[in-house]
């Protein structure tokens, strides 16, 4: 899926990568149905602009770039909005969907993106300083910070779960 | 809630990327052997690593959460933009003007040799005189020899008063065209072609005078020939037959002077006229 040809629907690409923008959408928007609109609103625009999509590198670059840019765009929302953050629950069971959420969205902001492009996308520092528009250190120490964050993060789960 | 952010120590920063596979061979050996000799490195490296494992478990989780429908179907149905359909054509040659900078100097050379040329002849010639030479194209398509054919025309009508001197003054004829014209001549004797000597005018063909001799058929249609010579003209330098307004006429020069021989063009043996003429003249 990290690549594609531009004679192909662009449509099909994004439907199967939907979850993955979600996921990405989420660790910057910190709420489901904010991200669920910035998906929407990428996604009309990918298809809009398939035409400049060359086929050439992955996709997902230049879709999380689009949406970083066009979050980064709207200031208000930059905020991460403190009723999705209260709809979830700390107390929640361990593996319930919306405790997970809360874990990763408790993350100061720009950490959780910084994570997911390194640490589960497997993106290279360089790559992922770019999607983001930070510099690679910049990249590195929040990337360094969330590391930190979720092993306290996970340390918590496990003395509760005990 | 949201944690708060402190930033990670260098040793956090160098082994977090050592996690990823970024740090430098040197940093890399230097690390490996910190971990080997110092606990409270190895601590922090298990505490990085097990920090990356949650957060990927978490993300991981996120994943398996339902994607909703409304969104699938908004993208499945969303237009695709109309693309510009390019037809099949003959490929064209390559337009791009692209002078090089010797071209480009030449060019410039060019337009500023022309455009002083152009200034020079504006400055040389007044515009009223040549807007006065272009506004008359009737005037430019007019040349002498219609100023021939037309004193001929007006002049061969009048049967009474056809010449100003009659051809029993020859001796005036010759001194008055002759020092009127600047052109030395004979009256040639041209009774073989059945042709009578009628007298002479003096009349102007484009501003320069013109002798003109005047005969009359001998087999009485009255039908009048006149032999017409001025200085050497400069655009008469081959013979000319030609006929203007039913008027024929043969135009040949010589070194000195230019002669026309007209008649009306139904006269067949005007060139025989004219041969004998320029060889009596």
């Amino acid at each position: 899926m990290s690549q594609s040809t531009p004679t192909t629907d662009i449509r099909r690409d994004l439907v199967a990568l939907l979850p993955r923008l979600r996921r990405f959408a989420l660790t910057l928007t910190g709420s489901a149905p904010e991200a669920d609109d910035l998906v929407r609103l990428v996604c009309g625009r990918a298809i809009h602009k398939s035409h400049h999509w060359k086929g050439e590198g992955r996709i997902e670059s230049w879709l999380f770039s689009m949406m970083r840019s066009a979050w980064a765009d709207d200031a208000k929302k930059r905020r991460k909005s403190d009723a999705a953050s209260q709809s979830a629950d700390l107390n929640a069971p361990a593996g319930d969907p919306a405790r997970a959420n809360y874990l990763l969205l408790s993350l100061p902001e720009g950490l959780a993106s910084s994570f997911l492009l390194v640490e589960v996308e497997g993106f290279t520092y360089k790559e992922a300083a770019a999607v983001l528009g930070l510099s690679k250190d910049v990249l590195a120490s929040r990337l360094c910070a969330a590391r930190l964050k979720l092993a306290a993060l996970g340390m918590d789960v496990a003395e509760r779960r005990a | 809630m949201t944690l708060p952010n402190a930033q990670p120590s260098a040793l956090e920063l160098r082994l977090s990327s050592y996690l990823d596979g970024e740090a430098s061979d040197q940093d890399k050996h230097e690390l490996e052997a910190l971990l080997v000799n110092d606990s409270q490195a190895r601590v922090l490296h298990d505490s990085l690593k097990r920090g990356g494992e949650f957060g990927r478990r978490v993300l991981d989780d996120m994943l398996k959460e339902p994607v909703p429908l409304d969104l699938v179907r908004t993208i499945k149905n969303a237009p695709l933009p109309r693309r510009a359909v390019r037809l099949p054509q003959a490929p064209r040659a390559p337009l791009a003007f692209r002078p090089s900078g010797a071209q480009a100097l030449l060019a410039c050379l060019l337009f500023f040799g022309v455009g002083g040329g152009i200034g020079y002849m504006l400055a040389a010639h007044p515009p009223m005189p040549d807007f006065a030479r272009t506004s008359a194209p009737a005037s430019d398509a007019r040349d002498w020899l219609d100023d021939v054919v037309a004193h001929y025309r007006l002049y061969e009508r009048q049967e009474s008063r056809l010449s100003e001197i009659g051809a029993d003054r020859p001796a005036d004829i010759l001194q008055w065209l002759t020092t009127n014209t600047g052109v030395s001549f004979r009256i040639p004797n041209l009774s073989d072609s059945g042709l009578t000597f009628a007298g002479a005018r003096l009349v102007a063909a484009d501003g320069l005078p013109l002798g003109v001799l005047f005969y009359k058929r001998s087999d009485g249609e009255n039908e009048v020939i006149a032999l017409t010579f001025s200085k050497t003209r400069p655009d008469t330098g081959r013979p000319i037959e030609d006929i203007r307004n039913d008027t024929g006429l043969v135009s040949w020069s010589t070194p000195l002077a230019t002669f026309v021989l007209v008649g009306p063009s139904s006269a067949a043996d005007l060139d025989d006229i004219a041969a004998k003429a320029a060889g009596l003249i």
